[in-house]
């Protein structure tokens, strides 16, 4: 082999001990579970999944293409180009030598070695798919150098800011394939051959000296890239395959989070750091830190102090949503936080227990939670439509009631919710109803997903569609504009975003806004945060109330206290909950004819 | 001249003394939740908060006492909060007030 082959087997090698090192450690940190895991499901047919996975987002990022096809079609054309190129190589090589084993090298300075084959159909074939390729992994350079100046290209409005190992890698990345492109047109144009783009550019005036000098800079610019790889943004490629893998094998993260062990480090190390994240974030240009997932995934993988970018966020999980790598951001940030404030302490044996003597007999529990009690029209509305409906009900915490525990959670003191939880619990199980209807989304994700209670759980907008579509609520269409506020513990959470506007489309007209369902804002003042300043909540109030305010709606409607109470306060239009527009509203009237009939027939029924 | 005895005197919970040096952990906090200065001790946060209805704890008077430096209960009354956050939509001075309560159950007290 030529010395100028030197630096490009230098780095590659290097990285491969250091990808080696680093794995192993992270794969060493997986608990007996994982492992185990792990060994029973790598031959099954979950495997076959994963990798129609790793095609379809590693290679193609379709996700990406979602999102933006510009942007979509810069990262395709860079990872599936660049895949192409390797396949090509080595297929090139396999079909010259007749021996598949041949070393990487080979393959990549192959034009240097063999400048002219054969121009039978198969090589001409072969040149051209080659250079092909390589006109796909620059035309996405191009898109990606004019998105460094003009971002908005890309459709992109915030873009990540880089440390300095990612700005180097990058440099050297964009080095590679120009490079490329023009060590091959010298040797084209001194020996001849080539295909239809080489065919262009070795008319340039190649002096024969310039030949050895630019393939020397292709591989250095290639072995500083790897070498660069296991310690910059760039770690994704193979980490991302790696993670998609162990998803698909059902991997559980630890239970305790470190950066370097288990799951979570592969899934902290597969960010690309693509910025996407941002646009996404409702908080985006509040306050001075910038605490966006892809700046927190950063600290925790440079073993900065994460502490501010973990408990600034609002916990909306738009980034999660967005997010093309499918990094489980929301869980993340919570065991981040557990490990915060593990020193925090909380004392709640004081909350009385429950003596059970008889359990009283009823069709529904009404769970109102914390924010309830504040917003006691929505409570009232709530059971004028059932008492409306002839369904019995019970008010669980009409006197006094206890934290459902998911701001706890949220803090990261989780274990030390569950005091609450169980007096909750013990509460809930102290009725016989056939289901439990909460009025916040917060209360209804903590017992869907943490209560393990024994009857199911319903949140009221979808209890009141489904009393809607049963017939035993009646409302006439009347001309009111609704504009609908997803709240994120409802809409993202659970994906829950037509039962709200079925029953708001039967009573009148749900506009139609520029982000709402997955893409929803954050209302400004979840629980989700620790940190954030009672200002820079205003401003995000205020971004999502402009987007709301969209179409002038008469009211604006939404399912979450807390969103109604936070969005009320800045709103000049009246923001009202679901309910509260089914009863209070006295341009929508009940169809008490059909009211009757329905009555009517149930009883004959 | 010496003292005259009225036959009673101010109780030392009364006295608001500006000069005494507020130990090193309170100032830690008041410096991490720089918001707490903003409390005037209105009082609704605990006209709404569930944890004082059971235990009688109030964060206007953790709050209060912690500005004249008695803090003997500070951190076994905020141990009781359950961070439900409905003080924070009552507050009228935007006060971050499960931050605060966060710090203080994480305090070590010499």
């Amino acid at each position: 082999m030529h010395p100028f082959t030197i630096p490009f087997m230098a780095g590659f090698t290097m990285m491969f001990i250091v990808l080696i090192i680093r794995y192993s450690n992270w794969f060493r940190g997986f608990s007996t579970e994982n492992r185990k895991r792990i060994a029973g499901r790598m031959f099954t047919r979950r495997s076959i999944h994963a990798l129609n996975e790793i095609f379809r987002e590693s290679l193609l990022h379709l996700k990406i293409y979602k999102t933006n096809p510009i942007l979509g079609y810069m990262h395709m054309s860079l990872a599936f180009g660049w895949f192409l190129l390797i396949v090509g190589g080595k297929l090139e090589t396999w079909y010259y030598t007749g021996n598949f084993a041949n070393p990487p090298q080979y393959a990549i300075f192959f034009r240097f070695f063999h400048p002219v084959t054969e121009a039978t159909g198969i090589h001409r074939i072969i040149d051209f798919y080659m250079e092909f390729s390589l006109l796909v992994v620059l035309s996405g350079l191009t898109i990606a150098m004019v998105k460094r100046i003009r971002k908005q290209v890309a459709g992109m409005k915030n873009t990540t800011r880089h440390t300095l190992t990612n700005r180097l890698a990058l440099t050297f990345l964009w080095f590679i394939f120009p490079l490329r492109l023009l060590a091959e047109s010298a040797t084209t144009s001194i020996h001849g051959g080539g295909s239809f783009l080489t065919g262009i550019t070795s008319g340039l005036p190649f002096h024969p000296a310039v030949e050895l000098p630019l393939w020397w800079a292709y591989s250095i610019s290639l072995g500083v890239f790897f070498v660069c790889l296991p310690f910059s943004r760039y770690l994704h490629i193979p980490t991302e395959m790696i993670t998609i893998l162990l998803k698909k094998w059902g991997v559980e993260p630890e239970l305790k989070l470190k950066t370097n062990k288990g799951l979570q480090a592969f899934e902290i190390h597969s960010c690309s750091g693509c910025g996407i994240c941002l646009d996404a974030c409702p908080a985006i240009g509040v306050g001075d830190k910038k605490f966006q997932s892809v700046y927190f995934i950063n600290e925790m993988r440079n073993g900065k102090d994460h502490s501010k970018t973990a408990e600034l966020c609002l916990s909306c999980g738009s980034c999660q949503q967005a997010c093309p790598v499918g990094i489980q951001l929301e869980p993340l940030r919570i065991s981040a936080r557990e490990n915060l404030n593990s020193e925090m302490r909380f004392n709640h044996t004081y909350l009385p227990s429950k003596m059970i003597l008889w359990r009283e007999t009823t069709d529904v529990i009404l769970f109102t939670g914390c924010m309830g009690r504040m917003n006691p029209r929505t409570t009232q509305s709530m059971k004028k439509l059932f008492d409306e409906a002839g369904i019995g009900y019970v008010h669980a915490d009409e006197d006094e009631n206890i934290c459902c525990g998911r701001p706890m959670v949220l803090t990261g003191a989780s274990e030390q919710a569950e005091l609450m939880m169980s007096r909750n619990r013990d509460i809930i199980h102290s009725y016989n109803a056939k289901v439990l209807v909460t009025t916040c989304p917060i209360c209804y994700k903590q017992f869907k997903n943490s209560y393990k209670l024994n009857i199911p759980v319903v949140h009221h907008s979808m209890y009141i569609n489904q009393l809607m579509e049963e017939g035993k609520l009646n409302r006439h269409h009347s001309n009111l504009n609704f504009s609908y506020h997803d709240p994120c513990e409802l809409g993202r959470a659970f994906d829950c975003y037509e039962a709200p506007r079925e029953v708001l489309k039967r009573a009148g007209h749900v506009v139609a806004l520029s982000k709402e369902k997955e893409k929803s804002l954050c209302c400004g003042n979840n629980m989700g945060t620790i940190l954030l300043e009672r200002e820079n909540r205003q401003q995000i109030t205020d971004k999502t109330l402009m987007v709301l305010s969209e179409n002038n709606p008469d009211y604006i409607v939404t399912s979450c206290p807390v969103c109604k109470n936070t969005l009320s306060q800045q709103s000049s239009i009246p923001v009202r909950d679901i309910a509260e527009v089914l009863t209070d509203l006295p341009e929508i009237k009940q169809k008490t004819g059909e009211r009757l009939t329905a009555m009517r027939e149930s009883h004959i029924n | 001249m010496s003292r005259i005895s009225f036959g009673y005197s101010v109780s030392e919970g009364k006295v608001i003394n500006l000069d005494q040096q507020k130990p090193a952990w309170l100032e830690k906090i008041f410096e991490l939740e720089p918001s707490l200065h903003r409390c005037i001790s209105c009082g609704n946060c605990a006209a709404v908060c569930t944890a004082g209805h059971f235990t009688g704890m109030k964060f206007y008077r953790i709050c209060l006492n912690a500005f004249r430096g008695q803090t003997s209960d500070l951190k076994n009354d905020a141990k009781a909060c359950m961070l439900c956050g409905k003080c924070q939509f009552a507050c009228p001075r935007g006060v971050n007030i499960r931050h605060a309560i966060m710090l203080m159950t994480q305090i070590q007290k010499p």
